[in-house]
């Protein structure tokens, strides 16, 4: 299997008037092929940043400090300023316009808020030949209507709609029609950052669904990032634990559910409430994550940690295999 | 806090952190610069105006409103010091220092009346006056130096804004002690004499000291640009507050009302009011005032309607408050800074409008010292190459002006809410 | 006898319009959130209010504290009818029924200390001396979890985190001692490991001052670990109400089966139901004939296009509205 992306030592900051936010520390990631990994964490865990940091759009005060991104591509990939070889790239190194070349046709991402994501003085079509077009000026207007209404009648979205407005649809339609632009052009990698958090229970479910489908259609590797676990549970493959800007568990889905390793993925799994399970005693992690411009020595959750040691306070445990085939990262494993 | 630290808070907080001054820009040290340099420079020319003073007690004037700054410095510095040492409490100390500065205020006016002689009475008002805004200045950089500093270079604005206009302040305050001409005697010189060693702005078409107009000529600018702003703020925040939170009718009717003042050009509808009116300060005030008011207006308006969806207002109501209790208490100290900073923007564009009014006729007559005037009679005499006479007020009138807008930009930057790191 | 009891309630907004616009058309159209609700809620419970987004739930809660008036029908509360209560009785009522907002950082006022958001509630209601009324507020900061609770008094909301400004929220809510407290999605803005806490000092506070509650959400997940009965609106109605236990494990109408099939269950072994209704929520402005929910019902029927299903008991205290029972 070869890996869609592989990320080393990824570092982004936010320089801030108080000083240097860490919101992504060091973070090491590969993902395979045809596989959907889920990046789980609470707010503020730079999740979202790291999401970003992969299309190089993280916003402003914040700059990658550190580390490369590496993307696979199969075809050599023309653009004005160089041409991308085909084979492994790294991101970190291409220019603005490689990188406009490279967002939507190999990485595409979704945004949470699909309210102010659309243009409103154009109709959903328009958005779709814009897309197209941008990226494959040959095409045609009609062939990229037909392209459009083809995802989003995966979707569940009537194709004569492509004439409406965005204000004619409703929130969940909207996430639909961010959903089918990210994904017309085939994307080898998508990234959806929060795609149904806005929504309610049964129109997230359909969504998800959907995406699900499109995913097995058009051999979509994807990230999906949310705080909503059983979201994840449902969808994901494998699922990324991230605390305070590091990824501190990587499991697959079943062996995160079933034996989670580093404590705060527990303490976590415990907090979720289950409506199969009304018995189901919930708890919470005492205290507040660090503040991430004053960061503390050692692993970040050693505050909050029922199994602190005293190694836990001087030194960061490096993510390491875990029994259950996963990465970790805590002292409590590797047999120091 | 010990003593030295205390003496050394009084000299500007000398011993800030280092790191304060690491990594910045040379852009920053460029503006810091100019703050200081230009306060000191201004405070320094004063100084040796004074030196040369017509009514022979310029220096001893500037003395006395030091000796009064420095006063009240040092009683801010003791309250603070104070509070520091956990011996009262914030507010305690604070009335202690109103205290003492009235007390000063007192001193000083029995020791005018004591003193001087029967044709100087009127010198403890400069003293006082002249004194306190020099207070202010250094409290200013005492108190909220440090302060505004940390908000980065809008930090750096309002400092520089707020130090210029008081510097102006002060000097229109005790500009008839140091002048050294009397504004109004005519034939100093040659009439229309250009700048020279002895006139060194030269002379007006009557033959008065330019220079020496120059220095008192603010007084009328000043006063007219902080009555019509008070009106303006005064009426403007209470109606837009009323109409936004009453809403219907009354909102409708008051804003097809200020939305056809805003209709009109600003200087027009200025100058056909004060036409009206006649002359006189306050009556340029309320035509200036008149202009502006829908822009306050329009603000509060837009604040009050976005504030009043909010939940923490509708909290207010579950818990029984009553309608003024949610304005006062919820309401308006949200809805107030973003008045504020209009305000302070609003002080150059009074001016400008007063100069305005001056420069088409409807300012003053001969009789007094007014920038607004001088330009007007400058600008019939530039033609034939008198250019100083335009120059000089024109000049101060921008270097206020600019005060305001510093102020009023970098306040504007500071209060206005960005998203949070 | 109920606590509180809401007979028929119909809250219709007019749809805004522009000044030009009202004057030329005669009609006016009308959102209506609220479609004839009959609630009753017992002393001492929990009532969950779930549903989806434009269902009317926060509408209801709304109504039940007396921050709307239904255009038409009652609420009961204490034997007497609260939309027409007025001036100094409306003040003093203010203090038996209270409501806590969803977002904890809007609802409190950004240039108030939190110790005087809480005083203010004793403030509005001219209790005690203003020194009486600091006491009293910080043996409330106590009581919700925030201490010491000096050190919290002075504090500014932007100064705290998300859980303890929701504690905050609590506190200004139970200072006056209240009866009933109508919580708005009281835990949807926190992070999920600080969910359970909150929770269990809602609980705790329950217990403590003998509270009633109205749990509004749209987590059906919590609502399970919190309420007593469950009451799921749809487009303005409420359509099935029972005890959670009924509820949840024998959900009666489709709509009900479809939004507890839909929760995302965090565990990967958990089959999703595949009876997730189609299409979302339809406006409010034009509900359907007949059963609202017809156009996406699985089970649907030709008498659901036409007839209303009226809302009956069909188990002990379990009532629905579905012409299948």
């Amino acid at each position: 299997m070869t890996n869609a992306l592989r990320i080393q030592d990824l570092t982004v900051e936010y320089k801030t008037r108080r000083g240097v936010a860490r919101a992504v520390d060091r973070v090491q990631l590969s993902l395979e092929e045809n596989r959907t990994l889920g990046l789980a964490g609470e707010s503020g865990c730079g999740k979202s940043t790291l999401g970003r940091a992969i299309m190089r759009l993280v916003p402003h005060p914040g700059q990658v400090a550190g580390g490369n991104i590496y993307i696979n591509i199969d075809d050599d990939i023309p653009c004005k300023k160089g041409d991308i070889p085909k084979g492994e790239v790294d991101i970190t190194g291409l220019n603005e316009e490689q990188m406009r070349v490279l967002r939507g046709k190999e990485i595409a991402y979704i945004f949470q808020d699909p309210m102010t994501s659309l243009n409103p003085m154009l109709t959903i079509g328009n958005h779709f030949i814009q897309m197209i077009q941008a990226h494959n000026p040959e095409i045609e207007k009609e062939e990229a209507l037909d392209r459009g209404k083809e995802v989003l009648e995966g979707l569940g979205i009537l194709p004569e709609r492509v004439t409406d407005y965005p204000h004619q649809f409703s929130g969940g339609m909207r996430q639909r029609v961010m959903i089918g632009l990210g994904m017309v052009l085939r994307p080898r990698l998508l990234i959806s950052d929060e795609p149904t958090t806005s929504l309610d229970v049964i129109v997230e479910a359909q969504i998800l669904e959907q995406m699900a489908e499109l995913k097995k259609t058009f051999n979509l590797t994807m990230i999906l990032i949310t705080h909503n676990l059983g979201v994840l549970a449902q969808t994901a493959d494998d699922i990324a634990i991230m605390y305070c800007g590091r990824i501190v568990e990587l499991a697959s889905t079943e062996n995160l559910f079933e034996a989670p390793q580093h404590p705060y993925a527990q303490a976590l799994l415990l907090s979720v409430p289950d409506v199969t399970k009304p018995n189901k005693k919930l708890v919470w992690i005492p205290g507040a994550p660090p503040d991430l411009v004053d960061p503390i020595p050692g692993c970040m959750f050693n505050p909050r940690c029922p199994m602190a040691m005293d190694i836990c306070k001087t030194q960061v445990p490096p993510l390491i295999e875990s029994e259950t085939g996963g990465l970790v990262a805590c002292h409590l494993y590797g047999g120091k | 806090m010990d003593k030295t630290k205390l003496v050394s808070g009084i000299f500007f907080q000398l011993t800030p952190k280092k790191e304060a001054f690491e990594g910045r820009s040379g852009k920053w040290w460029f503006a810091l610069l100019i703050l200081v340099g230009l306060a000191l420079a201004f405070i320094a020319g004063l100084i040796l105006v004074a030196v040369g003073s017509n009514s022979g007690m310029g220096l001893q004037v500037v003395t006395g409103t030091f000796i009064i700054g420095f006063l009240v410095l040092g009683g801010r510095a003791g309250s603070r010091y104070v509070v520091e040492q956990g011996v009262v409490t914030k507010k305690r100390a604070f009335a202690w220092f109103i205290g003492f500065c009235l007390i000063t205020t007192i001193a000083v006016s029995v020791a005018s009346f004591v003193f001087l002689p029967a044709s100087a009475f009127d010198l403890w008002f400069v003293l006082v006056t002249g004194g306190f805004t020099l207070g202010v200045m250094v409290i200013v950089l005492y108190d909220f130096y440090p302060v505004l500093r940390e908000r980065g270079n809008p930090g750096l604005a309002v400092t520089a804004g707020i130090l210029l206009v008081l510097s102006i302040v002060y000097m229109t305050f005790i500009a008839y002690w140091i002048v050294p001409h009397d504004p109004f005697t005519l034939d100093v010189g040659r009439p229309l004499a250009p700048p020279s060693s002895s006139l060194p702005f030269g002379t007006t078409s009557l033959g008065q000291d330019l220079f020496s107009r120059t220095i008192a000529g603010g007084a009328i600018m000043l006063q007219v640009a902080v009555v019509s702003v008070i009106v303006c703020f005064f009426i403007g925040v209470p109606a837009g507050l009323g109409a936004a939170y009453r809403g219907g009718m009354v909102d409708r009717v008051v804003s097809l009302l200020m939305d056809s003042i805003f209709a009109f050009p600003g200087l027009v509808l200025a100058i056909a009011i004060a036409a009206m009116l006649g002359p006189g300060i306050i009556n340029m005030a309320i035509s200036i005032a008149v202009v502006y008011v829908p822009s306050y207006y329009r603000v509060i308006r837009s604040q009050v309607l976005s504030i009043k969806e909010l939940p923490y207002v509708e909290a207010a109501v579950v818990m029984g408050a009553r309608d003024w209790e949610i304005l006062f208490r919820y309401v308006l100290p949200n809805a107030l800074p973003s008045a504020v900073v209009i305000l302070s923007i609003n002080f150059a564009d009074a001016i400008l409008t007063a100069a305005g009014l001056t420069f088409v006729g409807l300012g003053f007559p001969i009789d007094v010292a007014d920038w607004g005037y001088d330009l007007t009679a400058g600008w019939g005499v530039l033609v034939i190459g008198k250019w100083w006479l335009m120059t000089f007020p024109g000049i101060m009138i921008v270097l206020l002006a600019l005060g305001f807008t510093l102020a009023g930009e970098g306040l504007s930057e500071i209060l206005t809410p960005k998203l949070r790191e | 006898m109920a606590l509180i009891e809401a007979k028929n309630i119909k809250m219709y907004f007019p749809v805004q319009r522009g000044f030009i616009d009202s004057l030329f058309k005669g009609e006016t159209t009308f959102v209506r959130a609220i479609d004839d609700v009959s609630l009753q809620i017992e002393k001492g419970e929990t009532l969950g209010l779930a549903g989806e987004s434009g269902s009317g739930k926060t509408t209801m809660g709304r109504l039940c504290v007396r921050l709307l008036k239904p255009t038409e029908g009652q609420i009961i509360y204490d034997g007497e009818d609260i939309g027409k209560i007025k001036g100094k009785e409306l003040r003093l009522l203010r203090r038996r029924l209270q409501f806590t907002f969803q977002d904890p950082t809007s609802s409190l006022n950004p240039r108030l200390s939190v110790g005087n958001a809480i005083a203010d509630a004793l403030k509005f209601q001219r209790l005690g001396t203003p020194a009486e009324r600091k006491e009293k507020a910080e043996e409330v900061l106590e009581k919700v979890g925030l201490s010491p609770a000096s050190s919290f008094y002075d504090r500014l909301p932007h100064q705290l985190s998300g859980g303890q400004k929701q504690r905050v929220v609590f506190g200004r809510a139970i200072i006056m001692e209240p009866e009933f407290v109508v919580t708005d999605e009281p835990v949807a803005m926190v992070d999920v490991s600080i969910k359970a806490q909150l929770l269990e000092l809602m609980l705790d506070l329950k217990k403590d001052l003998d509270l009633t509650y109205l749990f509004i959400s749209h987590d059906l997940a919590t609502a399970r670990h919190v309420c007593d009965r469950i009451a799921i609106m749809y487009l303005g109605r409420v359509i099935e109400l029972g005890d959670r236990n009924q509820v949840y494990e024998n959900p009666l109408h489709p709509y009900t089966v479809g939004l507890i099939g839909a929760i995302p269950v965090p565990d990967p072994k958990a089959r999703r139901s595949e009876a997730i209704p189609p299409g979302e929520i339809p406006s409010p402005i034009n509900p359907p004939s007949g059963c609202r929910f017809h156009p996406r019902c699985p089970k649907c029927m030709e008498k659901c296009k036409t007839e209303d299903p009226e809302f009956r008991e069909v188990d002990t205290g379990h009532s629905v509205a579905c012409h299948l029972f």
